[in-house]
């Protein structure tokens, strides 16, 4: 006769009411695992949604050309990425200029990361990034200025434009219109600086409060004349011609490669993997220690579920006696387990989150809330409740109910 | 006691159980044939060893026979499945044991009312039902109490309100008075002839010879065989002083409630 699961639900709160303290170590034990991997994830996650939210802001009409064929994500954990920081990059200036005459594209900005440091009285600033780019690219990445402007056609080539954190590393203040540094001992004179922004991690990859803005020519005389392509931003008409614009940079681009495949035109979500991928690589590390986090637990579990049988051994005789059936014992003692491991995993979920947010106070990104993460965490606490109890479960259920009832406490 | 002798409640024929193998074979029943009537008490006796317990789990169904046939309520039930067994116990069988086995973690209420948890019947219903047959057992005052409050004469009849609430139609008692004073043990007697009364089936295994005076048959048993089966007439009454139902629990005594209302009719007309 099936027993209504509500009643099992009751008597399993019961029994576990009488040993209290061990309930909730065992608790803590599959908390402890959940609340690792709720932080991961809703920081990984946080990441990713911080920067398509970024992209999605700029109207959705924004697509990336990167070098290097299209890859796949798992390479991230096993390829050596690492190597292709110092491949040539297989866009170049001929495949910008092209894509920028198509008919579809409003305007498109290439990105040329400059190896260097910005220097002032022979004073380098260590994180400054020097990104050579043509004037299209303060409206496409939506840079904002705020004092003096950015470089256009008519400024010169010495010129350039800095972020304000830049600012205060060079020259000791946020104010340094007209003052001059120099990179690789070539001077330029500040003629604006960039609105402080605080999100050092968007899909241009570049941290703009750092960054000293020149021209691409000046770039590429830091480079044999050569231009570095890392990024073409390319921004459709609207977002209704992004995938014929699409069609039209990938037609021009394989065909300037001679059909090569040697690039990646990316949009959307898909942005942001590349930056994502290293937050993707840690959480996966994260995730694999909170796994072993929750195996632990898991194991707690079983363990105090078998003390558990062991201890009512005479009850389930009892019970089996007063016609309990072994599929009524099994659930008896599921439940219990699937009990602690369901409310370990809401505890864990929420300190999980807790903990993020901590961790949030300290890092340029905060925590998201998706409803995959709610999942996973509470997905993974029935997981260990199922298999971790159905031993002990089925150990009790096959308990001889004469020995059972013989056994005196 | 019926004119339709049609079906027994429990018919054994040549039921062999037996532990070990080869050489170390040691039968705890070695053929047992035996026919229950509906309405019998049966008194089971014997040395340690005979094999009493062993035939009571064989009849509580918690044990298998290895050999023979055992039909209760007209139904062979040697081949059923586990379950089907599970769900025979919940139903048509009622177990008493020596040392009670209440649940400590419940209350009496609870406790009494587990079986029917088996049964499928609500929570509300369940406690209703539980509280019913406590009244008749003079414990209404200690629904509340958990098992370990209570002396072992009431424990014991809590066990014994457990084993009736579901209705069976057989009632199992293995030494019911084995862990009581012998004032108790006349209590609890008293309740199992009451019961008897009403029309309940009971086996009952005991060491006791003067218990056997409340039982209507008589089965002595040895080796795993039966060695004598007497069928007494009531004595109880003559020999056994009643003991009034104010000492059984501080209530007023009420008069008492059949467990089992059809079966008082029939008992009234004998």
């Amino acid at each position: 006769m099936r027993v209504n699961p509500i009643e099992d639900i009751q008597n399993a709160f019961q029994s576990l009411k009488t040993t209290k303290t061990r309930t909730l170590l065992t608790i803590t034990g599959v908390a402890i695992g959940v609340a690792c991997i709720t932080t991961v994830l809703s920081l990984s996650s946080g990441v990713t949604q911080l920067v398509s939210g970024q992209v999605a802001e700029l109207g959705g009409n924004i697509a990336v050309v990167r070098p290097g064929a299209p890859n796949n994500d798992a390479t991230i954990l096993t390829g050596a990425i690492s190597q292709q920081q110092y491949v040539t990059s297989s866009i170049t200036e001929q495949d910008f200029i092209d894509i920028s005459k198509l008919d579809s594209v409003e305007s498109a900005a290439p990105i040329m990361v400059v190896n260097g440091n910005a220097k002032h009285d022979n004073t380098p600033v260590k994180d400054s990034v020097i990104v050579a780019t043509t004037p299209a690219l303060a409206a496409i990445s939506q840079l904002p200025i705020r004092d003096g402007q950015f470089i256009d056609s008519v400024t010169n080539t010495d010129t350039a434009v800095i972020g304000s954190q830049l600012s205060i590393d060079l020259f000791g203040t946020d104010q340094s219109i007209g003052q001059r540094f120099t990179i690789h001992g070539q001077r330029f004179t500040v003629i604006g600086i960039l609105k402080n922004t605080n999100n050092p991690i968007n899909f241009n990859n570049i941290d703009f409060n750092h960054a000293a803005i020149i021209s691409l020519e000046s770039g590429k005389s830091f480079n044999q004349g050569i231009s570095q392509i890392q990024q073409i931003n390319v921004r459709a008409k609207d977002a209704k011609t992004l995938s014929p614009m699409i069609e039209q940079v990938t037609g021009t681009l394989t065909k300037n490669h001679y059909d090569d495949h040697d690039f990646t035109v990316l949009t959307g979500d898909a942005i942001a993997q590349p930056t994502s991928h290293f937050f993707s690589a840690v959480a996966g590390v994260m995730t694999a220690i909170a796994a072993v986090s929750l195996i632990v637990g898991g194991i707690g579990i079983m363990n105090i579920m078998l003390v558990g049988v062991a201890e009512r051994t005479r009850e389930i005789g009892l019970r089996k006696s007063v016609g309990a059936s072994n599929g009524n014992i099994v659930w008896q003692f599921m439940i219990e387990s699937l009990i602690i491991s369901i409310i370990g995993g809401v505890v864990g979920y929420v300190a999980g989150y807790g903990i993020a947010f901590a961790i949030s106070t300290m890092v340029t990104f905060n925590p998201a809330f998706t409803w995959q993460t709610a999942l996973i965490a509470l997905g993974t606490s029935v997981a260990v409740g199922l298999v971790f109890g159905i031993y002990p479960a089925l150990r009790a259920a096959k308990k001889d109910p004469i020995e059972a009832l013989r056994q005196y406490h | 006691m019926t004119k339709a002798k049609a079906i027994p409640v429990i018919e054994l024929r040549n039921l062999t159980k037996h532990y070990g193998l080869g050489d170390a074979t040691r039968h705890a029943l070695d053929g047992v044939d035996l026919t229950i009537d509906k309405g019998e008490f049966i008194s089971i006796m014997g040395p340690s060893g005979c094999g009493k317990t062993t035939l009571l789990n064989i009849l509580g169904l918690l044990d298998r026979s290895n050999d023979g046939e055992y039909i209760l309520d007209g139904k062979s039930v040697e081949r059923f499945s586990g379950a089907r067994h599970a769900r025979i116990r919940s139903q048509q069988i009622g177990i008493i044991f020596q040392s009670f086995n209440l649940i400590n973690r419940l209350n009496v209420i609870e406790n009494v009312a587990l079986p029917l948890t088996y049964k499928g019947v609500p929570r509300t219903k369940r406690l209703k039902m539980a509280s019913d047959i406590l009244k008749n057992f003079h414990l209404s005052e200690r629904e509340y109490y958990m098992p370990w409050q209570l002396s072992g004469g009431q424990m014991q009849r809590v066990a014994i309100a457990r084993a009736l609430v579901n209705e069976p139609s057989i009632v199992l008692a293995d030494e019911p008075t084995g862990n009581l004073d012998s004032k108790s043990s006349h209590i609890i007697m008293q309740e199992l002839s009451d019961l008897h009364k009403r029309g309940n089936t009971i086996i009952m295994v005991t060491h006791n010879p003067d218990l056997t005076t409340y039982a209507s048959r008589v089965i002595h048993m040895l080796d795993g065989q039966i060695a004598s089966d007497t069928k007494t007439p009531l004595v109880l009454e003559k020999k056994h002083e009643k003991i009034p139902l104010s000492s059984r629990s501080k209530t007023k005594a009420t008069p008492k409630k059949p467990a089992v209302k059809k079966e008082r009719k029939k008992v009234k007309k004998k």
